[in-house]
């Protein structure tokens, strides 16, 4: 989880008044996940009218492009959640494993909401959800099939999670980010810690980006791993990493409240290289000429995070942490 | 017992110098370096309310400190590679020795002072080999070495002394590194182990292996409670995707027990707890991880009991009935159960660890 590795914070300077967390909070993020809350209340929905990959593809595209929005904060009440709603990368297969012990043993957790809250985070969520209705394993099966109702079950389950989410964010976490400082916050000392740590949710995203939806199926030059894009098999490889960067990219512009050009034109090279890529599922990066353009775009990705360090980061003091960088 | 005091005997000066008390460094509870605002480093004493006690300034950054069981005296290591460790006393900010490992050897992390304060025991490696090294210094007169033994691996960095006042336990992280850069050398290849030593001897008490799938897990640093049950804790060097424990107990004996978090907190540790502590009424067990930005409380028996978030988190004590932990943006929050409180903050980064000065020698 590379992008976890980077806690950017420990400087001292102060950072100037224009380090904007409430609006970040407001028309940003606490709308993210307003927005996926109802995108997967109606995939929930749309799985109990039908199952089917055929069907349920339509409402679970929009549920991960509401994701997106906010997949990549990995705070508060997100630390953890990110993971059961999100479980990727799978370096162990623990995902296909999961579901195919489930489905073997027609498990009965599936008609218990209860009980399913505490299935392995990797038959849950997304991703589950993803291999299910895309990969020929599985996405076989009729309306009369166990795998119809474990569809349905993660679907529910995915919506729940989304509402919890939602409103741990809106009751209690905007409140600890937004009251950074106060008397009893042990989580943000002072104001200038929140606007760090939403600072580092940006820079610690653009690497994500750069060096795991687009580095882990770019592998080696001698041995390129295509299975291992994100969520190639319903073909959103590219398409996450692109909303991903836009939602660092809004981030950074709400949080600095200023504007940000270099920032703006790293942005405009990123849609440039996206545009020259031919398989959005990164499925023929054995191609050299493939394998150039994600390259291309991965460097793209580390532009703009380079533009964001040096618009943002910078002018706010905020080095990178001292422990978290060091390792002993 | 006879042995080692025959071996103490052997190498100590019969009187000890009437020294100062811990009160006359200002009553600290807790020894922890850090980088000040502008760039130096320092050692700092802290008491119980999180404030400062002393600040003594330091050369380099430090890793961590060995408190003296009962007068104002903290040995301050140097980063890996140690090149040297600096006895400080802490009463009047003098550093009064300077150690330094054998030729071709360097400090490894931590060091731990004996019962009554006779003697000094430091992780060392051999810079060849990453062969692990325990240094034996004559801590009551003058710091000299005095003896060596083996620590019965690769890379100790962590060492504690059981209640007996005999029997070390030593953390060999398994991995070897490069003594100029560091790099670490044999990552496909480890075997951290725990060994007890007896430290009269060096001879092995007893070690403690984990199974293979988690020879990648180093095991780096060390807390034990007042009955000798070990905490270890560990920084996984295998696939990043693995998750494994972090955390694991011992008693003497017995089979070691691994503490594991649910899958999503395991994953958000992200494969590294920095430092372990038992909690003050010893009911708990807590693990930091700086790069996940928490901290995982665990039962005695393994289970997991919560997590707490706090940016840059790393060093972790026993403190009143729950913990103390620091961080790099310098705060001190206090943990109890799953409460959590701001103590203080500083405008200083704390380095990797807060060290408690021994409670039953310390003046209250």
């Amino acid at each position: 989880m590379k992008h976890l590795l980077l806690a950017l914070c420990a400087a001292f300077a102060p950072l100037p008044a224009l380090a904007d967390t409430a609006s970040a909070l407001d028309d940003l993020i606490l709308p993210g996940f307003d927005k996926f809350e109802s995108a997967t209340a109606k995939l929930s929905a749309a799985s109990q009218e039908s199952c089917l990959p055929a069907d349920v593809d339509a409402p679970y595209q929009s549920a991960f492009d509401a994701w997106m929005q906010i997949a990549d904060l990995h705070m508060g009440p997100s630390e953890t959640r990110a993971l059961s709603i999100a479980f990727w990368p799978d370096a162990r297969g623990f995902t296909p494993k999961s579901l195919s012990a489930m489905i073997a043993d027609k498990d009965p957790v599936i008609s218990d909401p209860e009980a399913f809250m505490d299935v392995s985070i990797a038959a849950r969520g997304l991703y589950a959800l993803d291999m299910l209705l895309n990969d020929p394993r599985f996405s076989d099966y009729t309306q009369e099939d166990y795998t119809c109702g474990l569809v349905r079950a993660i679907a529910f389950d995915l919506h729940h999670q989304a509402a919890a989410l939602q409103s741990e964010w809106r009751e209690n976490f905007a409140k600890t980010l937004s009251r950074a400082g106060g008397s009893g916050n042990a989580t943000y000392l002072s104001a200038d810690e929140a606007t760090r740590a939403l600072y580092t949710q940006i820079v610690s995203g653009l690497e994500f980006t750069a060096d795991t939806r687009l580095g882990s199926p770019l592998g080696t030059f001698e041995r390129p791993r295509p299975k291992r894009a994100e969520a190639w098999r319903s073909g959103r490889s590219l398409r996450n990493s692109l909303l991903a960067v836009q939602a660092a990219y809004e981030l950074a512009q709400v949080l600095a409240n200023q504007p940000l050009p270099e920032t703006s034109l790293a942005m405009d090279k990123v849609t440039e290289a996206a545009s020259h890529i031919q398989d959005p599922s990164f499925q023929d990066i054995s191609d050299l000429q493939a394998r150039l353009r994600v390259e291309v775009l991965q460097q793209t990705v580390r532009d703009v995070k380079e533009a964001i360090e040096t618009e943002v980061g910078k002018p706010l003091g905020i080095a990178p942490g001292f422990n978290s960088q060091d390792g002993d | 017992m006879a042995t080692r005091r025959a071996f103490l005997a052997s190498f100590l000066a019969a009187t000890a110098a009437p020294g100062l008390s811990w009160a006359a460094a200002g009553n600290p509870a807790y020894l922890a370096a850090a980088r000040e605002a502008d760039g130096g480093f320092a050692l700092f004493g802290i008491g119980r309310d999180g404030q400062d006690c002393f600040r003594v300034p330091l050369p380099a950054r430090g890793h961590a400190g060995a408190g003296h069981p009962s007068q104002p005296i903290a040995v301050a290591f140097a980063r890996r590679p140690g090149e040297f460790a600096l006895v400080i006393n802490c009463a009047t900010g003098r550093v009064t020795h300077q150690i330094t490992p054998p030729e071709g050897s360097h400090f490894n992390g931590h060091g731990v002072f004996d019962t009554e304060g006779d003697l000094l025991f430091t992780c060392e490696q051999r810079a060849a080999d990453s062969e692990g090294f325990i240094g034996i210094w004559n801590a009551r007169d003058g710091y000299e070495r005095i003896g060596e033994m083996r620590s019965q691996g690769i890379g100790p960095h962590d060492l504690r002394l059981l209640s007996d006042g005999e029997t070390l336990v030593v953390a060999n992280g398994g991995i070897a590194t490069d003594p100029e850069t560091r790099d670490k050398l044999n990552l496909d290849d480890m075997h951290p182990n725990l060994t007890y030593l007896f430290s009269g001897s060096g001879a092995v008490v007893e070690q403690v292996t984990l199974k293979p799938e988690l020879a990648q897990n180093s095991i780096r640093h060390l807390a034990l409670t007042p009955d000798d049950t070990v905490a270890f804790a560990m920084q996984w060097e295998g696939d990043a995707g693995m998750a494994p424990p972090l955390l694991g107990l011992h008693r003497r004996g017995d089979a070691p027990v691994l503490a594991e978090a649910p899958l999503g907190d395991e994953f958000a540790m992200d494969g590294y707890a920095g430092s372990v502590s038992f909690s003050g009424d010893g009911s708990s067990v807590a693990i930091t991880s700086p790069k996940g930005g928490r901290v995982h409380r665990f039962a005695t028996t393994g289970e997991f009991l919560g997590a707490v978030s706090r940016s840059d988190v790393c060093g972790l004590a026993r403190h009143r009935s729950g913990f103390i932990a620091s961080d790099g943006l310098g705060g001190l929050i206090h943990i109890e159960g799953s409460q959590t409180r701001p103590l203080a903050r500083q405008k200083r980064a704390w380095d990797n660890h807060i060290v408690e000065l021994d409670q039953g020698h310390r003046p209250t």
